[in-house]
């Protein structure tokens, strides 16, 4: 399996990288860092004209992922890619798709003083576009030891067991312990007229999830986690140091694409661990993906 | 677990095959283009060379200083001035195919002459771009305040523009937003390329004919008809008038070389180019030509009122015109010039930027000036010193000068006149190898870039020169010195001594152990 890690020479792209390590060691995965350049559109007119500045930024970029690739511990296969495109979420999922990755690493963004997760641009378009998982590295991710946990959100609607697939598939490769969960806001939720409470809604989701699903002989654990927000739900759950939370694309995405839905958005901006969000009806590596295109094109 | 690490860097292909230059490089790694290949018709190079000129800002910005030195023989200054532009732009394409490499004249001039020359010929091209940098901000802010004023129908407004600590606030607001969007390196697109082209033609021509039809009806300021003396340069009064127009007159050209330096970018390099700079200047000359001949039919050259010869008027001609010529329509012509002084504001700030960034590179310039952001991949230290660069000389300039828009366009034309000139000699020298071997080569790798950059050094000295007398250009002086002269040598002065702290600190460059002069004569043969 091969992780495509955006890289870029600051904070957000050591978190990143360190992300993918620890993810990559757990699933014995390769990394391909990628670094994009712009491209510059001939419509941009720029005089003097000024021909070849392009090739410095390109021997920057190649030093800047030298210096990464000297980061990555010895036991994690990697290499890197320097690739020209106008948009940096386009070029990094045509390089995943590219590459058949099986998971896109970013680092979430940087400047949040208070809130946990705040998204930069590539993040949030590759949130709303990418067609393979997107992890994304909170700031400050210094973790390169494997992960510990698998935590699996599990949300209300049809078409959220697409996402248990592939969280019971990535689990069951390495023997990964996987956590169920259900976040449940208390505020202005239930139904009134002593209906079932929002707590038991959750237990009866936890409980399908489970039912005639094959968990390959990993440990399965079971949550319920609730709160006056989705925000203080996720606070009040207990989060191991080397676990992963994994989310469904919201059902607003095309088929084989993300989208992060409103809850999705507002788990991450108060989740203290990485999140990967999968896209509507992807289907895990190995489980028949068809879109993959070609080989590694640098020889 | 037994995964043995696999480790490879590597690039993909259109990078790495475009990373290095082959020709002319002398093992220094000079490097190739990254331009989107094959993307851009004739029509498009078109509009990018228009574009690149401005017309619409270039005109409002020269016209009035040109009228101060040449009067009624605008046209004649305007056609001869694209000679040496023309000339130097043949050899500036020999030099951009053999050596592409973003540090441009700073690159060239150090392969021919050495280090010295070359540093001074970066500085040059920095020096000419930050001044037009700030020249360009400060007429976006006139005519900002002009369109407000037209806006509003409140007249006050326009009147803004002359209070100083407003002015000066206002413009540095403008170069540091253009030097945010530069540094976010966002870029123009196709689309407002086109609409920002056609539009500034529309109002050009928009603003001849009206100014036409009022000569025509009887009701111009100061009707003047047109003679054929007014396309003989050689009736033109003195030598020192004559240097002068001819180099504000390089001035309205710069950006049309850009046409001719575009390759692989065309659908067609072996003939787009060629053909896009013929119908480029074709336009443009079409579009100066009626424009000059209707500001002078229709104000004449006085020195009052309307008159284009008036020094009130000289600093910015339509903001004076284009109400009386135009009537209500008037807000138009403010808006196009607003929009194209706007949009080459942001993309002229590339320029310095890669200029630096290519001088640090090379250790000319402390290191820091190298530094690429890594999150935009744009030029970060080098973007915000040439920002700050172009807000001191403007606030310098604004401070000091009775009208600092028309003296900052002369001492441009000097700066362009100086940097041009070490590029085209600079190009002869470079290839003396291969001079005489074939027309093509004795013609446009040695005669044309002769004449240009011995016309263009020329009109430099002449300039520098003239520039003392305390009454040149808008009539400026400190102690006695004529501003021009103060602004243009300074600038230079500035960079000489900047140079050779450069070679106290880092010497490397200037023992050529960075950018080697070439050690033997360029031979494409051998």
């Amino acid at each position: 399996m091969r992780y495509v890690v955006g890289y870029s020479a600051n904070a957000r792209g050591r978190d990143a990288v360190n992300l993918a390590i620890a993810l990559a060691r757990r699933q014995n995965a390769s990394l391909d860092l990628v670094m994009v350049v712009p491209e510059t559109s001939p419509y941009n007119v720029v005089h003097p004209p000024a021909a070849g500045y392009q090739s410095i930024v390109t021997d920057q970029a190649q030093l800047w992922l030298a210096e990464a690739l000297a980061l990555i511990p010895a036991d994690v296969p990697a290499q890197t890619h320097v690739r020209k495109g106008e948009s940096e979420a386009s070029v990094l999922i045509a390089a995943a798709e590219e590459l058949a990755a099986g998971l896109l690493v970013i680092g979430a963004g940087s400047r949040g003083l208070f809130k946990r997760f705040t998204i930069g641009p590539v993040a949030s378009t590759l949130l709303h576009a990418a067609t393979v998982p997107v992890a994304l590295a909170p700031q400050g991710y210094d973790r390169t030891d494997p992960i510990t946990r698998l935590t699996c959100g599990v949300g209300l609607r049809a078409g959220a067991e697409d996402v248990l697939d592939v969280a019971a598939a990535a689990a069951g490769r390495r023997k990964l312990p996987l956590r169920l969960v259900s976040l449940v806001a208390l505020d202005g939720g239930g139904a009134p007229g002593g209906a079932k409470g929002p707590r038991e809604h959750a237990d009866e989701r936890l409980a399908a999830a489970v039912k005639g699903r094959v968990f390959h002989g990993v440990p399965v654990e079971l949550a319920v986690a609730q709160g006056r927000s989705i925000e203080d739900a996720v606070d009040h759950l207990a989060w191991e140091d080397g676990e992963v939370l994994l989310i469904g694309s919201s059902r607003l995405a095309r088929d084989n694409a993300l989208f992060l839905g409103s809850t999705a958005n507002r788990i991450l901006r108060s989740l203290p661990v990485p999140m990967i969000v999968v896209p509507r009806s992807y289907k895990s590596v190995g489980q028949g993906r068809q879109s993959i295109q070609s080989e590694e094109v640098n020889q | 677990m037994s995964a043995e690490a696999v480790r490879s860097v590597s690039s993909e292909k259109g990078v790495s095959e475009d990373g290095r230059g082959e020709k002319g490089s002398g093992g220094k790694g000079l490097s190739g283009k990254g331009l989107k290949a094959g993307s851009v018709g004739l029509i498009g190079a078109v509009v990018i060379g228009v574009s690149c000129i401005a017309p619409a800002y270039t005109l409002t910005a020269a016209l009035g200083p040109t009228v101060a030195e040449v009067g009624v023989h605008l046209p004649a200054i305007f056609l001869v001035g694209f000679i040496p532009m023309l000339l130097v732009a043949l050899g500036y394409r020999e030099l951009n195919n053999a050596m592409p490499d973003a540090g441009t004249s700073f690159t060239w001039a150090s392969r021919a002459f050495g280090p010295w020359i070359g540093w001074m010929g970066g500085w040059g091209l920095i020096s000419a771009t930050i001044i037009v940098l700030s020249n360009l901000a400060a007429v976006a802010v006139d005519f900002f305040y002009l369109m407000l004023a037209q806006l509003t129908g409140n007249s006050g407004l326009a009147d803004l523009s002359a209070n100083l600590p407003l002015n000066i606030a206002t413009t540095l607001v403008f170069i540091a937003l253009a030097c945010w969007i530069s540094y976010r390196g966002m870029e123009t697109t196709k689309t407002f390329q086109y609409v920002l082209v056609a539009f500034q033609l529309l109002v050009l021509g928009w603003f001849a004919v009206a100014a036409f039809s009022h000569v025509a009806n009887g009701t111009a300021f100061d009707a003047t008809a047109i003679t054929p003396d007014w396309f003989n340069p050689f009736a033109v009064g003195s030598f020192t008038a004559f240097a002068a127009g001819v180099s504000l007159s390089i001035f309205i050209y710069w950006g049309w070389d850009v046409t001719l330096t575009m390759n692989e970018e065309t659908k067609n390099p072996e003939k787009t180019p060629g053909r896009a700079a013929t119908v480029t200047v074709v336009v443009i000359v079409v579009i100066y030509m009626t424009v000059a001949l209707a500001t002078l039919a229709f104000a004449g050259v006085g020195e009052t009122g309307l008159g284009a010869g008036n020094p009130d008027n000289q600093a910015s001609i339509f903001a004076v015109l284009a109400g009386p010529v135009m009537g209500p329509f008037a807000i138009l012509m403010s808006l196009a010039i607003l929009s194209s002084s706007a949009a080459s504001l942001q993309s002229t700030f590339v320029s310095p930027a890669r200029t630096l960034l290519s001088m640090g590179h090379y250790r000319a310039l402390p290191k820091k000036f190298g530094r690429i952001s890594p999150v935009h991949k744009s030029p970060s230290y080098a973007t915000i010193a040439s920002a700050v660069a172009a807000a001191a000389f403007y606030i310098i300039t604004r401070t000091v000068s009775e009208n600092a828009l028309w003296d900052t366009i002369t001492a441009l034309g000097m700066m362009i006149c100086f940097y041009y000139g070490i590029t085209a000699l600079a190009c002869v020298w470079y290839f003396r190898a291969e001079a005489f071997r074939g027309i093509r080569a004795f013609l446009f790798k040695f005669l044309a870039p002769l004449v240009g950059g011995v016309v263009l050094l020329v009109m430099f000295v002449k300039t520098a020169y003239d520039s003392m007398d305390p009454a040149y250009g808008s009539g400026s002086n400190v102690g006695g010195l004529g501003l021009v002269f103060i602004l243009g040598m300074g600038v230079l002065l500035l960079g000489v001594v900047l140079m050779f702290i450069m070679y106290k600190v880092q010497p490397a460059f200037f023992k050529g152990q960075v950018l080697a002069k070439s050690s033997q004569v360029f031979d494409p043969d051998v």
